[in-house]
């Protein structure tokens, strides 16, 4: 399915620009900073806490809330792997030479994969280090690693956000410019912000059954749905995007 | 060899390519003219499979680009010279093309060498000047070695040196044997490059011909007689077509200057002059293409 030599010049692309190089490290820094910060924020919150509030106290939840803000580079760097190629214009050049469009997609979305899954584990991992270091030195409660609630977070968190950087590789294709995908994306994704302040079914829509806030509900196990159902619609809406952005890009002048 | 048959594109109203048909052989450079706006460029993108055809073909070695396993081996190409990613190096730019088709990295450093860049392998095309950004776009083309080429104005903006080393390439891959299409809107460079050439004119064929046949179709005869008149006549009886110059000379067309000549000494009219001129290559582009100029300005 997917040809060796596409892949590595796929890599090679994503290797010689400095924005992708630097989008991937900054992934990874940005999340280490937020899980100390949100770490600090949430111990200080702890101090002054009432006895029952401190029993109600989400140590994960609390101090990994950066993510939110995270999944938005994620995503741009799935944008980034096919408008780099349409802002610089080596798309004509990239398809004069692969040819078979199908092909040159699915190389677009396995080095999609590749490179975001290893940045996404980077990202989620360190977070978990430095919230939980930052609230535990604080005096506040924190989790290890083993925690079930934890391990969750650790094996599915980064799985969530390869399939966000995925949903952002086909708006990259379909909207062919990094400003448009960027802005779409940014908004599709935190739109369930919106959600506490919207009416009855709407609400439900943006709280419970938005791809991202399903998913992440999903590893955190405070959806109401089952947890296979939250984690499918978002790979049922990747997939769909997946798909249509493959249409679109077959069918129409490169 | 590129074989182009009843290729058409519409975009909404508007036809940029209407039933095109022509042949690229092998062995020559083919000069794809046309003024701007003509289509050329939109049949290129159509033979390297980028803009999908509302009808109609174009294949390469009896193939569509997207049946081609490996199409730089087959067909390299030069559209926009300057479509490089600025932060690449020339370098990471050939390497990820000659990945996409299984070539080695060190036909790399080959091409980079036979166009000259190989010093500037390692600097980011962002900085290059039109000349190194064709030179590079060259390189790009023949990465694969193809037998089949297509380079779209790839002397346009360039300075005298550029123009002289590119013509000189172009002839000379083509000498190697390989099919050669370039297009260009001006008739004066296809007349130093091209050995045939395919004239088009708001998307439709106006021409495909060996540049000689463009000059000799134009070519008339100059003849200067104090009998003018009854020679005229005397020579549309033979089948010329006879037009009268500025100061009197006969302007003959569809006879040879011998059988001029030989007609004058049988009927024994006396000449003054006798004399073939071929036509201008540009005269006879003008000539050509003066009803399918879109954008021309107005003579």
């Amino acid at each position: 399915m997917i040809d060796a030599g596409v892949l590595r010049a796929e890599w090679t692309k994503f290797a010689s620009i400095r924005a992708t190089m630097v989008l991937s490290l900054a992934v990874v820094a940005v999340s280490g900073l937020f899980g100390w910060l949100f770490g600090n924020a949430s111990a200080s919150d702890y101090a002054t806490a009432t006895p029952q509030e401190r029993l109600e106290f989400q140590p994960l939840d609390m101090g990994t809330r950066g993510l939110f803000i995270v999944q938005l580079l994620i995503a741009a760097l799935g944008v980034l792997v096919a408008s780099s190629e349409y802002g610089s214009g080596t798309m004509r050049a990239t398809l004069a030479a692969v040819g078979r469009r199908g092909r040159l997609l699915a190389a677009k979305a396995g080095l999609t994969a590749l490179t975001a899954l290893p940045v996404s584990v980077a990202s989620v991992w360190l977070m978990f280090v430095t919230s939980q270091t930052t609230l535990a030195a604080n005096g506040a409660p924190a989790l290890m690693p083993g925690d079930p609630a934890a391990l969750r977070l650790l094996l599915l968190g980064p799985i969530v956000f390869t399939l966000l950087a995925l949903f952002g590789l086909a708006l990259g294709i379909l909207l062919r410019g990094t400003a448009a995908a960027v802005n779409i994306s940014t908004a599709f994704l935190l739109l369930p912000i919106l959600a506490s302040s919207t009416p009855g079914f709407l609400r439900d829509l943006l709280h419970t059954y938005w791809p991202n806030t399903a998913a992440f509900q999903a590893v955190s196990g405070t959806s109401p749905l089952p947890p296979v159902v939250a984690f499918g619609v978002l790979v049922g809406f990747v997939a769909v995007m997946l798909i249509t952005a493959f249409v679109q890009f077959k069918n129409r002048d490169a | 060899m590129i074989k182009v048959t009843g290729l058409t594109k519409r975009y909404g109203d508007r036809t940029a390519v209407d039933d095109l048909s022509f042949t690229v052989p092998p062995g020559v450079v083919t000069g794809f003219l046309g003024p701007n706006g003509a289509g050329k460029s939109t049949t290129m993108r159509m033979i390297l499979g980028l803009d999908l055809p509302t009808s109609g073909t174009a294949t390469i070695g009896g193939r569509a680009h997207h049946e081609l396993p490996h199409p730089l081996r087959t067909i390299g190409s030069m559209l926009e010279a300057q479509a490089v990613h600025r932060q690449r190096t020339a370098y990471k730019h050939l390497l990820y093309l000659a990945q996409t088709n299984g070539l080695p990295a060190s036909r790399v450093d080959e091409v980079l060498g036979l166009v000259g860049l190989a010093d500037a392998a390692g600097r980011k095309a962002g900085g290059f000047s039109l000349g190194m950004s064709q030179r590079l776009g060259i390189a790009a083309a023949l990465l694969g070695d193809p037998p089949v080429l297509v380079l779209d104005e790839p002397v346009n903006g360039l300075d005298p040196e550029g123009v002289v080393w590119i013509r000189t390439f172009i002839r000379r891959l083509a000498a190697e044997g390989r099919t050669v299409l370039v297009s260009s809107h001006l008739m004066s460079e296809m007349a130093l490059t091209a050995d045939r050439l395919v004239i088009v004119g708001k998307g439709r064929l106006i021409a495909e011909a060996e540049i000689g046949e463009f000059t000799r179709a134009g070519a008339v005869v100059v003849v200067r007689t104090p009998e003018a008149a009854s020679f005229a006549r005397r020579l549309e009886r033979s089948g010329a077509h006879v037009g009268l110059g500025d100061e009197g000379e006969l302007l003959v067309t569809g006879m040879t200057a011998t059988d001029v000549g030989r007609l004058a000494w049988a009927e024994g009219v006396p000449l003054q002059e006798l004399a073939p001129r071929l036509a201008s290559l540009e005269e006879a582009f003008m000539e050509l293409t003066r009803d399918a100029v879109e954008y021309g300005v107005a003579r």
